[in-house]
C-alpha cells in the first residue's frame, strides 16, 4: 500500500498497554485519512451516550496521505473525539511536528483510550511507547510545559500539549503545539485532560511510504516555491487572516457586543494593519511558506500570536478596541489552552446576560481587567460563575435562563466563529449545518455571498455553494489533511491536491473523485449525531434566535433594520437537505447512506434511532 | 467626485495608502479605479461599494466608500 503506513497505534492509558494495528487498503481508500479515519473509528468504537469526559471516550490523532510530505502546507494533524461541547462528533486540526513524526514513527493514526492513574506524558518513538509521569508540568500553562518537554526531548520532537483549561475540563479547551498552534475547538483539550494526559510526544525516522517519492520531491519543492512567490506578490502574510477584520466591519459582518452589532467605528484600532505595525515576529506550521502567525507584544510584554478569529471575538465582540489588551486575552487563552473563539463567545454572552438583567454580576463590555480576571478563573474553574462559564455558552444559558438562550451565540453547543450573520443567510446556513457546531472551517461562503450574490437571497445556489465548500474544505482538506490556505488565500489551484494524492498513493484521482468520500464523512458525522440525539430535528441546524429577531436588527448602518427570516431560512435549509439527500430532520436517508456505502453504519444507527 | 478608498493587506504596500479620499472623474468604473491605483490584476481582488459587491464595469459614485482587498476566502 503506497501513501499510508497501514498502521494505527492504539494506546490504553488505564492498563498502560499499546499495540500496533494494521488497516486495509480498502479502509484507506474509503476514508482517506484524518477526519475520515477519525469519524469512522469513533463511530465504530464509541457506544452512544458515553460521557465525553469519561474514560470511555477516545482521542484520535490522525494524519492523511499528504500529511508531512514536503509540499505546501502539509504540516496539519486532526485531533478528534466525542465532543464535550456538542455531544456529537468533534474534531479540529492544528499545525504540528507530530504530523511528520507520527508518519515517520510508522503510523497514520493514534487512538488513546482509558484514563491514566496520574498525570502522564505519552512518549512514542516508532515501536516504543512510554507512559512518563507528568506531575511536574501538571498545573502549568502550555508555554512552560512546552519548554519542559523541549528540554527533555528536543525541539524537533512532535508535541501535543494541554494547559490548565484542559486539565480542569473546561469544555472548550484545545490541544496546543509549537507554542502558537491550536486545534480541536469542540473540547479536544478537555478530553486529553479527562484522561490525565498532559502531552503526547512523537519521534520517528522511518521513510513515509510514497508511490513516486522522487517525483513528489520535485513537485513538492517547486510548489513550495510557487506558493511562497504567490504570497510575496500578494503580500498576504503581511497581515495574514487579520486582513479579514476590516472587511467584515465594512460589510457589516463583524461580531460586536456579543454579536448584537455588526460594525463599529473603532474596529480599525484592532485590525490587521495595526497588527502588522505592532508585529515583532511571524510563526508558522511545518512545511508552510506563507506563514500567518503574526505575533505582537501584549500589555505584559509577552509575545501573543494573533489571527482574525481571536481578534474579532476577544476584541470587538467584547467592546475591546485596544489591540494590546486583545493580545493579552489571546495570550492567556493560548497559555491556558482555551479556544479563543469560544472564550470570546462565552465572555460576550455573560456580559450581555448581565446587561439584559438575566444574570447578576459586575462584568461589563469593555472591561478589560474584568474579562482578563474572569478568563483566568474560568481556566481554573475558580468560583461559581467561572465554573458555569467553563461549561460553554449553551450550558451557561440553560442555567441562567430568563431568555438568555436567545442570545447564546452557538450552534449545537459550539460558539460561533467571528462572522456575524444577522443578515447573511448563506453563511448562517454554513454555521447551522456544520456537523461539529458553528465552525467557519467547514464552509466559508461569506465572501462569495457578499460579492457574487444578492445578500438578501435565500436561493438554492447558496445551499449548493455550502455543499461545494464542505466537500472541498471539510471533506478533502480534512481527510488528505493539508492546510487549505494556499488555495483559500492565494488561489493556488485545487488541482494540485489530487496531483499530490496520486503521486503519493499511486492512484488516479481527479478532484471530483474526493466528493464521495467527503459526502460519506459528512453523512457519518450526522449519523453520529443521530445516535446521540435520536429525537433530533431540523432545529439543531438553526442559528441563534437573536439573528431572526427584528428587535436585534442594527439601528443604523449598512444593514439597518435587516435580519434573517425564519420561513426563508427554513426553505434554504431544505434546499441543503435536498441536495445532500437528507430527510426533513437533516439526517441522511437510508437510500443516501447506501449510495455512500454506509449500509452497515445505517443498520448500526437503527439500533438507537429511526432512519427514513 | 469624491470617493473614499480603503485598502486591505498587501494592497496597502502595493498602492501606498490604507485609506484615502480620491477625486475621480464622474463615471469612473471600478475597473478604471483599480487601474488608476496600479492594481494590475483586477480580477484577483475583492471590491465592494458601501459594503456590497460591485462589478468592474460598474461606475462608482459621489460619496461612495470603496473597499479593495485580497481574494481571501476565510481562515
Amino acid at each position: 500500500m503506497h501513501g499510508w503506513t497501514g498502521k494505527i497505534l492504539r494506546v490504553d492509558l488505564t492498563n498502560r498497554t499499546y499495540r500496533s494495528e494494521p488497516f486495509s487498503e480498502e479502509f484507506a481508500h474509503t476514508w482517506i485519512g484524518g477526519r475520515g479515519f477519525a469519524v469512522k473509528i469513533l463511530y465504530d468504537e464509541l457506544a452512544p451516550g458515553i460521557d465525553p469526559l469519561g474514560p470511555e471516550n477516545k482521542l484520535v490523532v490522525a494524519v492523511g496521505p499528504i500529511s508531512g510530505i514536503s509540499a505546501p502546507n502539509t504540516g496539519k494533524t486532526v485531533v478528534a473525539a466525542k465532543s464535550p461541547m456538542t455531544g456529537g462528533y468533534g474534531d479540529g486540526n492544528l499545525g504540528t511536528r507530530v504530523t511528520e513524526k507520527l508518519r515517520k514513527a510508522g503510523y497514520d493514526a493514534l487512538i488513546v483510550e482509558g484514563r491514566a492513574a496520574q498525570p502522564t506524558l505519552l512518549y512514542i518513538e516508532e515501536d516504543r511507547v512510554e507512559f512518563v509521569p507528568a506531575e511536574e508540568i501538571w498545573g502549568k500553562g502550555t508555554y512552560e510545559a512546552n519548554e519542559w518537554i523541549y528540554a527533555r526531548y528536543g525541539k524537533g520532537a512532535g508535541v501535543l500539549v494541554i494547559g490548565q483549561g484542559g486539565e480542569n475540563l473546561v469544555r472548550y479547551a484545545v490541544v496546543r503545539s509549537m507554542e502558537g498552534r491550536s486545534g480541536g475547538r469542540p473540547g479536544m483539550g478537555a478530553v486529553m485532560g479527562s484522561k490525565l494526559l498532559k502531552a503526547i510526544v512523537v519521534k520517528g525516522s522511518r521513510p513515509i511510504p510514497q508511490a513516486l517519492p522522487a517525483e513528489m520531491k520535485v513537485i513538492g519543492r517547486d510548489d513550495l516555491r510557487t506558493v511562497h512567490a504567490m504570497d510575496q506578490k500578494a503580500g498576504w502574510s503581511l497581515q495574514g487572516t487579520t486582513g479579514v477584520l476590516p472587511w467584515c466591519n465594512e460589510v457589516a459582518a463583524l461580531p460586536v457586543h456579543n454579536f448584537r452589532r455588526t460594525q463599529h467605528p473603532d474596529a480599525w484600532r484592532v485590525d490587521g494593519q495595526r497588527l502588522a505595525e505592532a508585529k515583532v515576529a511571524v510563526y508558522g506550521c511545518p512545511n508552510c511558506t506563507m506563514q500567518c502567525g503574526i505575533a505582537m507584544l501584549d500589555t505584559e510584554g509577552r509575545e501573543s500570536e494573533l489571527d482574525y478569529e481571536n481578534m474579532g471575538l476577544l476584541g470587538p465582540n467584547l467592546d475591546l478596541f485596544d489591540i494590546r489588551e486583545v493580545a493579552t486575552l489571546n495570550y492567556l487563552c493560548d497559555d491556558f489552552g482555551l479556544d479563543t473563539m469560544s472564550a470570546g463567545g462565552v465572555l460576550g454572552f455573560y456580559a450581555d446576560a448581565i446587561q439584559q438583567g438575566a444574570a447578576r454580576g459586575t462584568l461589563r463590555f469593555g472591561d478589560f481587567a474584568g474579562m482578563r480576571d474572569l478568563l483566568t478563573d474560568i481556566a481554573h474553574r475558580r468560583g461559581e460563575v467561572a465554573d458555569l462559564l467553563a461549561e460553554g455558552t449553551r450550558r451557561a444559558a440553560a442555567a441562567i435562563g430568563h431568555g438568555s438562550e436567545a442570545y447564546a451565540m452557538h450552534v449545537k453547543g459550539l460558539e460561533i466563529s467571528a462572522y456575524n450573520c444577522k443578515f447573511i443567510p448563506g453563511m448562517a446556513l454554513a454555521f447551522g449545518v456544520s456537523p461539529i457546531g458553528a465552525h467557519h472551517k467547514e464552509s466559508w461562503i461569506i465572501s462569495y455571498e457578499i460579492t457574487q450574490t444578492p445578500r438578501e437571497s435565500y436561493g438554492r445556489e447558496k445551499a449548493q455553494k455550502v455543499v461545494d465548500l464542505q466537500r472541498i474544505r471539510g471533506g478533502m482538506f480534512e481527510s488528505i489533511v493539508s492546510c487549505r490556505f494556499p488555495w483559500v488565500e492565494l488561489g493556488f489551484g485545487l488541482e494540485n491536491y489530487p496531483k499530490y494524492y496520486n503521486t503519493i498513493t499511486g492512484r488516479d484521482y481527479e478532484l471530483e473523485d474526493f466528493w464521495p468520500s467527503a459526502d460519506r464523512i459528512y453523512a457519518l458525522m450526522k449519523l453520529f449525531w443521530l445516535r446521540e440525539y435520536p429525537d433530533t430535528d431540523r432545529r439543531a441546524d438553526y442559528p441563534p434566535a437573536v439573528w431572526f429577531d427584528p428587535a436585534n436588527a442594527d439601528a443604523e448602518g449598512l444593514i439597518a433594520g435587516r435580519h434573517l427570516e425564519y420561513d426563508q431560512y427554513d426553505a434554504l435549509l431544505q434546499h441543503y437537505y435536498d441536495i445532500r439527500g437528507y430527510d426533513e430532520r437533516g439526517i441522511p436517508t437510508r437510500a443516501t447512506l447506501e449510495s455512500l456505502e454506509l449500509g452497515a453504519e445505517a443498520t448500526a444507527a437503527e439500533q438507537f434511532a429511526t432512519l427514513t | 467626485m469624491k470617493v473614499c478608498v480603503k485598502l486591505i493587506g498587501g494592497l496597502v504596500h502595493t498602492v501606498g495608502f490604507a485609506e484615502d479620499e480620491l477625486h475621480l472623474p464622474a463615471g469612473t468604473t471600478a475597473g478604471a479605479l483599480l487601474a488608476g491605483l496600479g492594481i494590475d490584476r483586477p480580477g484577483w481582488v475583492i471590491i465592494t461599494r458601501n459594503g456590497q459587491g460591485i462589478a468592474l464595469d460598474e461606475a462608482v459614485g459621489e460619496g461612495d466608500r470603496i473597499l479593495i482587498s485580497p481574494p481571501f476566502s476565510g481562515g
